[in-house]
Parts: C-alpha cells; sequence; structure tokens
C-alpha cells in the first residue's frame, strides 16, 4: 500500500471525483478526512466509506482554521491536502452576475487558497520526517481552452493552475510538493449537471446523442471516470512522486491533444 | 513604411502564406529575394528577386547565402505537407517533410545567422499542428514541432545580434484548404462547421500571417524574441467539441 500511515484531508469530499479519491486513499493504507458542505455532497445517497467527515466551507476562513485545528489535534500533521471542492456556473460573462462570479472565484480559488494557507504549518510538520508532503489541486482543461458559456469557470481554473506554480515555488523549499491535475470530461454529477443544464440534448434534443457525441470527440471515444482522477491523485501523493511539483497535469483521453476536427 | 531599407529572404514566397509575406514586406519598403524548387512563379510581384533554391540541399543553401548581401530578416516558411500516420509513411516521405520543414530551415538559420546584420529577425512559420495534433498528418506535425524548438534555441543561442520567433497560422485560405473541403461528403456543410469553429467566423487570409511578420521584422518588435504567436482566429482556445454541442 502506498501511503500506509499517512494523514489525508480531501476538500469537495463527498463530491464525484472526491469520493473516488476518498475511497483509493484509504485502501491505500492513508487515514482521510472528506471535507464537504453536507455529508452527501454532490451525490444523493452516502454509503459510511470509513472516512471522518468534516464540515467545511472552502470560502470560510473560520471553517478552514477549525477543521484544520481538528486535524492537528488529532495527529500534529498532514501529508496529504486534495482540493477537489468545486463549482460551475454555466454562463457567458455577459449572463453571469457579480454574485455568481464571486461565487466561483470564492469556492475554485480562494477555497484552494485558504485549506493551503491553514494547512501549510501540518504539511510541514510531516515534512519533518524528510519526505515531502503534497497538495494537488484541481485545474481544469478549461484552464487552457474554453469550452462555450463557461466563461466565470474557465477564468477560477486558470487561476488554480497560476496559484500552483506560486505555491510549488514558494513551499518546494519547505518539503512540499504542489501540482495541479487538469482532468477533462469526467463522469460526475458536475458533468451530468452540464449535460442536462443545457437542454439542446444535442441530435435530436437526447442527452444520450450528446454524450455519445462528446465521448467521440476524444481520441479514446470515451470520457473519464473519478477513479481516474483517483489514480492519479494517488500516484500525486506517494512517495514515488517525491520529484513531481508545479506541474498541471492533463488526464482528459487526448481531447486536448487534437486540432480541431473538420467534419469531411 | 515599417521595414524601409531592410533585406529580406524569404523562402517560398510564390503562393500562399509566402506571397502574402513578399507582398507586405515590398509594401514596407524592404528589399526582398524569395525561392523555390521551379522557376520563377507569374505570381511575384516585379520587384521580388526570385532564385531556384531547394532549401532541403545544404550545398546549395551555402552557395546561396554566400552570394548574399548581409540580410536584415529571414523568413523560413518553404513548407510541404503529407497527409498520413506513423505506420503509412514510407522513408521518402520522412526525407521530403523533414528534409524541407526541419531541414531547411535548419540550413537557412545555420548559413545566415553569421552574416545577418545586428538586431536581424527570423521568422519561422510553425503551426498550430506543432502543439496539438492534426489526424494523420504526423510528419508534418512532428516537423513543425522540431521549427519551434529550434526557434526557441536561436533565440537563446543566436541573442541580442538575431532575434528568432515562429508565427503558428491555423487555417489559412490557401489552395489546399479548399482542396479539403471538396472531397467532403456534403462540402457546404464541411465548411459551415469549419468555420463555426472559429470565433472570428473566417478563415484566415495570407496578409492575416503577413501583418504579424511585418511587426515580428520591424524594429517596434525588438523586445520580442524566442516566442511561438499563434494567428488562427481563435480556434485553438476552444475546445474540439462539435460546433452547436452545447
Ligand atoms: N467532472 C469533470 O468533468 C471535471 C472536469 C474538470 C475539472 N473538474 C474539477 O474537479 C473537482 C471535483 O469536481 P466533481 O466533478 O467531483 O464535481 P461535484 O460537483 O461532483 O463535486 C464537487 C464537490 O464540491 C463540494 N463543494 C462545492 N462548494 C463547496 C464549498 N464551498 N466548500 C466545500 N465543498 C464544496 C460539493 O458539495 C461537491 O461535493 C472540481 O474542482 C471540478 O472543477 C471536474
Amino acid at each position: 500500500m502506498k501511503l500506509d500511515g499517512k494523514i489525508a484531508l480531501v476538500t469537495g469530499g463527498r463530491g464525484g471525483i472526491g469520493r473516488a479519491v476518498v475511497k483509493r486513499l484509504m485502501q491505500e493504507g492513508a487515514t482521510v478526512y472528506a471535507a464537504d458542505l453536507t455529508e452527501q455532497g454532490s451525490l444523493k445517497l452516502h454509503d459510511d466509506d470509513g472516512s471522518h467527515f468534516i464540515k467545511l466551507d472552502v470560502t470560510s476562513e473560520q471553517d478552514s482554521i477549525s477543521a484544520f485545528s481538528a486535524v492537528k489535534a488529532q495527529h500534529g500533521k498532514l501529508h496529504i491536502l486534495v482540493n477537489a471542492a468545486g463549482i460551475e456556473i454555466e454562463k457567458t460573462i455577459e449572463q453571469t452576475t457579480l454574485a455568481e462570479w464571486n461565487q466561483s472565484f470564492a469556492v475554485n480559488a480562494t477555497g484552494t487558497f485558504l485549506t493551503s494557507k491553514y494547512s501549510l504549518p501540518l504539511l510541514r510538520a510531516a515534512a519533518e520526517s524528510g519526505i515531502s508532503s503534497s497538495i494537488i489541486n484541481f485545474g481544469s482543461y478549461d484552464g487552457f481552452i474554453a469550452d462555450p458559456g463557461l466563461a466565470a469557470y474557465c477564468a477560477t481554473k486558470g487561476a488554480v493552475h497560476a496559484l500552483t506554480r506560486a505555491m510549488a515555488c514558494d513551499h518546494g523549499p519547505e518539503g512540499i510538493r504542489v501540482n495541479a491535475i487538469c482532468p477533462g470530461y469526467i463522469d460526475t454529477p458536475m458533468l451530468q449537471s452540464f449535460f442536462e443544464g443545457d437542454g439542446s440534448g444535442g441530435e435530436g434534443g437526447n442527452i444520450d446523442s450528446l454524450q455519445q457525441a462528446v465521448r467521440d470527440v476524444h481520441p479514446m471515444r470515451t470520457y473519464g471516470t473519478p477513479e481516474d482522477i483517483a489514480n492519479l491523485v494517488n500516484w500525486l501523493a506517494s512517495d514515488e512522486a517525491r520529484y513531481a511539483s508545479g506541474q498541471l497535469w492533463v488526464l482528459d483521453g487526448g481531447l486536448s491533444a487534437q486540432v480541431q476536427q473538420m467534419k469531411l | 513604411m515599417k521595414l524601409k531599407g531592410k533585406r529580406a529572404v524569404v523562402t517560398g514566397g510564390g503562393q500562399g502564406i509566402g506571397l502574402g509575406i513578399v507582398t507586405a514586406f515590398i509594401n514596407e519598403g524592404a528589399s526582398v529575394i524569395t525561392c523555390g524548387r521551379r522557376n520563377r512563379p507569374a505570381t511575384l510581384p516585379s520587384g521580388c528577386e526570385y532564385v531556384t533554391l531547394d532549401v532541403a540541399d545544404p550545398i546549395a543553401v551555402k552557395e546561396f547565402a554566400a552570394s548574399q548581401p548581409a540580410a536584415d530578416i529571414l523568413v523560413n516558411n518553404a513548407g510541404v505537407q503529407v497527409e498520413k500516420t506513423v505506420t503509412e509513411s514510407t522513408d521518402e516521405d520522412w526525407n521530403s517533410v523533414i528534409g524541407v520543414n526541419a531541414r531547411g530551415v535548419f540550413n537557412l538559420c545555420r548559413d545566415f545567422i553569421p552574416v545577418m546584420n545586428a538586431g536581424a529577425s527570423i521568422i519561422n512559420i510553425g503551426s498550430i499542428s506543432g502543439n496539438i495534433a492534426d489526424p494523420s498528418m504526423a510528419l508534418y506535425n512532428a516537423s513543425k514541432a522540431f521549427v519551434h524548438g529550434l526557434t526557441r534555441s536561436i533565440a537563446v543561442d543566436h541573442g541580442p545580434q538575431v532575434r528568432c520567433n515562429a508565427i503558428c497560422p491555423g487555417w489559412i485560405e490557401t489552395g489546399m484548404l479548399e482542396a479539403g473541403f471538396a472531397t467532403a461528403s456534403s462540402p457546404d456543410a464541411a465548411m459551415q462547421d469549419a468555420l463555426d469553429r472559429h470565433p472570428v467566423k473566417r478563415f484566415g487570409k495570407p496578409e492575416d500571417i503577413a501583418s504579424m511578420a511585418v511587426w515580428l521584422a520591424s524594429d517596434d518588435a525588438a523586445f520580442a524574441t524566442g516566442q511561438l504567436f499563434t494567428i488562427d482566429g481563435g480556434m485553438t482556445a476552444s475546445s474540439p467539441l462539435n460546433p452547436g454541442l452545447f
């Protein structure tokens, strides 16, 4: 097991990707805190997975302070922080209200800032062993190239990418590695609401044909699963990745490797 | 006139993007020589000098450079494409694509850098396909990535004597693009679909690339070096999903 004896906290830990990450880190031997707004997170039901639930709104400074004090009281250190909480507003800038813009940044960018800031003393404490600790942020391929009607989301992910590199520079000397995973299309409630929210339903207004059309654009002819993302989180969190820092890891079935496809 | 008194060498200037660059340079006051494998094309403006030269041939390039006055601008535009995957490609394809697109750029740079005036500008024509892949264009895509890498190396190794940048065009209206649509099952629909993938809702023209080349060649770009400049009407800024899907 790759993560024996390590302590981890996953924000958005009851979301589509977060849950798969929590499950995998536990399978690999870590003690895991799943931090989310509610016990269910974005899914309708939650089966007890043995993780410790912490109620945490990543936009609240006080919530972050409390969550990491609780971890400190229990373990005195933290080896792995995964910032997987996120929201997606499906609008152009003209349709986006200032409140929606601010909320997008509050969760996706400021949330990453706050949890990272208040976990640093614990990550440093873990790194004193001589083995680096690891922060894993969630960017997106949308931080590089835009999907239509996702303006604020794209901008927050660009911010996360830049913050990832900045944190890696600043805290590398303290033994803290910082990376971001940039998923393409991953089958989670966030993706399903993107499919449903749009309403066009692709050709013939059918959500199945819309999903198939999206699969077909990928060189791998499929979109990803939360477990695909958890596989990479597991590696980045482990000591095998001790030389990996400051990078943006795109995991998208080849989607963004290609030029637009001419329909001939 | 932005290029008055400057001497420019442009490879492959007889048609398409190269012709656009030659024309723009002449309009901005430069004296221009271009080359191609065949005899002088009738399309060339009369003020442009012409020499028959295969850029892939290192000996011919060396002789050409030795015969030239000191240059201020070198544009490596000559290029060929072969539409094949790796397993389909032959040694002949390799020699042709890598010979012109990669070795040709290297040949010209190697022989011109030592004889260029201080503050000279080298402009290589790369491609968006050097960064992300066009299907069934394996050697072409790789040759353009070579151009991008060489561009940075020249900027790093040969500054401040020369600046070196690459322009990465997207879909530019040259004969090649129309020929592509003609093979589609429904040419009009294919054309509309392709337009929908461009935020600016049109394809590029050789002049769009030429105006960037003029800027990079001019002293306005004195601090620009080692970079790749994409001119593609916004195509690669958006995700490669089918237009209208969402
Ligand atoms: N699913 C995809 O295709 C995809 C693609 C690219 C990037 N991502 C990113 O991956 C991460 C996880 O996404 P997901 O697909 O699992 O989405 P999801 O909606 O299933 O899960 C997000 C979780 O974050 C929680 N959350 C939202 N606001 C919060 C807050 N203020 N404080 C704490 N928790 C909060 C939600 O309750 C939810 O459980 C996000 O950062 C997302 O932007 C996802």
